[in-house]
């Protein structure tokens, strides 16, 4: 090849190539415009379909303070119907957060709402078809939205992911706030005030109690209770001790001690008792065990029954936490009269263990003998850990931390 | 005629005949919507290609060819794929990364290099003509079958009484090999077996 075919070759390549670049850069003055149009009317798809009298949507996200990391983003309807919010959500069960359109009419309230992605393993939505239709009408309270039962994680980031973006719109004063009745802001105080109570389904109510919920891992029941004008929220825990707090959040068990024997009575009825079984497990890990006797504690957490023993004239300490990792834990703890943990004990540890692709066994015993010893002051944590098991790992920590905190409220009435 | 439209089937055909293009042809017969575009695409695509190709293929020296005549289909497909993209965005949507992939079909190629560098313009108009038509034909028969056996629709509208007998299956790729396969044999039945096929089948 010499060099007059090389640069004829080349010049030809040239040619052509300049011929369809002028082509296409002429090309693109007309679709340009038309393929942007149509990429925005798929963008907006998901918009329109939660706001469909919509003309058109500016995305206002970057202009606003204090919007929410589950706030994906938010778009004005640019004639003033409104917002549209896409909001995000995890739960310990997401491979994927959950993500959420939803659009609010300028008078604050939810005119259209849609999951667009839900890789949760249990679905809501199969539980109860309507609950997302639920939320239609509602303001920024969410009044009467409860959590769906048998998927509580997944329906309560649900309602989570929501109220963020309702409260990113509140904060930037872009609709109203809506109202809470007392009933609502006590009962979500029961996150807050009962921690232990975890999954609580709402259930029958009488007497003077307007709304009850029972703990899915039978921690205690929380009731708001009508007393002449004014409402209150009742905690009672599984050991059957019992709190009584008024909307600001203030402790009022004293003041309202009739409140307090009503909430006792409704949840003695329903309470499932776990101070037998624990009983059975401290007699199984201390054979000369004596002067077994149920205790009460004051914390509201995930410790169903507590109880003192000696053994050999030495004071002890039985404790049944009932937290959640994978499914529902069972753990014992055996604490002695200097608050360090002598024994502990699950009935379980790892459930479903082909659901863990890299789990590689544990060794039970190293585990169990790792906690003891453990004090308040030398427990981090780090021991509860179990690898690839987080799930496991986080309930074990919730229940280690329960029961030296009801150990303390025993001890010394400190939580 | 009767020779001239067998021998355009396979000509039309080369999936079938030769196992080119099958790649694209499976990926857009999933729909019919998706098979119409497709068929477009390749049958505009081939038809300008053979136009330039055969006029200035005298000029272009043989060991330039490829590079060129890859240059000629990738700016042919582009163009129509910005065009497609603009008034069928459905379409490109469903088509994915298959339209864009047109630009190294080797039913492209082999009709730009074999036809088009060989003959005149007019004969590779006619020949891009019949390849391109048939090859949409035999796209919009498998997605007919795969569309509605396979999705329990039409052209994207559900069939009610359907919906509850779909054969999922058809709609994925093992369904594309089948329903290929079906119509494959249908041809052959159809025409004869043809183990090569010479340019001048088709005049």
């Amino acid at each position: 090849m010499n060099i007059k075919h090389l640069l004829k070759t080349i010049l030809i390549l040239l040619c052509i190539v300049a011929i369809f670049a002028v082509a296409m850069f002429g090309l693109n003055f007309l679709t340009g415009p038309i393929i942007e149009a149509n990429n925005k009317g798929a963008e907006f798809a998901p918009l329109l379909a939660v706001m469909p009298e919509a003309e058109n949507f500016e995305e206002v996200t970057s202009t606003l303070a204090g919007v929410p990391e589950s706030v994906i983003a938010i778009y004005k309807e640019t004639s003033g119907k409104g917002f549209v919010v896409r909001a995000k959500a995890s739960t310990q069960y997401s491979k994927e957060p959950m993500e959420i359109t939803f659009g609010i009419t300028a008078d604050g309230k939810i005119c259209g709402i849609q999951l667009d992605v839900y890789t949760d393993s249990i679905d809501f939505r199969s539980k109860d078809a309507n609950y997302i239709d639920s939320y239609l009408e509602k303001d920024s309270a969410l009044a009467d939205i409860g959590t769906v039962s048998g998927a509580t994680y997944s329906s309560t980031a649900f309602k989570g992911a929501v109220s963020e973006g309702f409260a990113a719109l509140i904060t930037n004063s872009l609709i109203a706030e809506g109202v809470k009745s007392d009933a609502q802001i006590l009962g979500e105080m029961i996150p807050t005030l009962a921690p232990g109570m975890l999954k609580t389904e709402e259930v029958a109510v009488s007497g003077n109690i307007e709304k009850a919920w029972k703990a899915g891992n039978d921690a205690g029941f929380a009731y708001v209770v009508k007393n002449g004008e004014a409402s209150f929220l009742a905690l009672v825990n599984a050991t059957g001790a019992c709190k009584v707090y008024d909307v600001a959040g203030a402790d009022v068990t004293d003041a309202q001690s009739a409140i307090a024997d009503e909430a006792k009575a409704a949840a003695s009825a329903s309470q499932k008792s776990y101070t037998e079984d624990l009983n059975t497990k401290i007699t199984r890990l201390y054979e000369t065990a004596t002067d077994i006797t149920p205790v009460e504690v004051s914390t509201f957490n995930t410790v169903v029954a507590a109880a003192s023993f000696k053994v050999d004239g030495a004071d002890y300490y039985g404790f049944y936490s009932r937290s959640i990792g994978f499914h529902q834990m069972d753990v014992y703890f055996v604490i002695d009269a200097n608050g360090a943990i002598a024994k502990m004990d699950a009935k379980q540890f790892i459930f479903d263990e082909e659901y863990f692709g890299n789990f590689g066994g544990m060794d039970v015993g190293a585990y169990k003998g790792g906690f003891e010893g453990l004090t308040t002051e030398t427990w981090s944590g780090e021991q509860a850990v179990i690898a690839t098991a987080t799930m496991t790992s986080n309930a074990m920590k919730q229940s280690t931390d329960d029961a030296f905190a009801a150990f303390n409220a025993i001890k010394g009435g400190a939580q | 005629m009767k020779n001239f439209f067998k021998n355009c089937l396979l000509r039309g055909t080369p999936s079938m005949v030769l196992a080119l293009g099958s790649g694209f042809v499976m990926a857009s017969s999933a729909d019919i919507r998706a098979a119409l575009g497709m068929g477009a695409a390749v049958l505009i695509s081939m038809l300008l290609t053979s136009i330039v190709v055969s006029a200035i293929h005298k000029f272009i020296p043989a060991y330039a060819k490829l590079p060129v005549y890859l240059i000629i289909i990738t700016g042919f497909v582009s163009i129509i794929q910005m065009l497609m993209q603009a008034f069928f965005p459905i379409v490109v949507d469903m088509l994915g990364a298959h339209l864009a992939a047109l630009a190294v079909s080797a039913v492209i190629y082999r009709d730009a290099e074999e036809v088009a560098d060989h003959n005149g313009e007019w004969h590779s108009i006619k020949t891009a003509l019949s390849t391109g038509l048939f090859l949409t034909v035999i796209m919009v028969i498998c997605a007919l079958i795969r569309e509605i056996l396979g999705n329990a629709t039409i052209w994207g509208v559900e069939i009610p009484f359907l919906a509850n007998y779909k054969v999922s299956a058809l709609a994925g790729a093992f369904g594309a090999y089948l329903v290929l396969a079906c119509v494959l044999a249908a041809i052959k039945k159809l025409t004869g077996a043809h183990e090569h096929l010479e340019e001048e089948d088709c005049e």
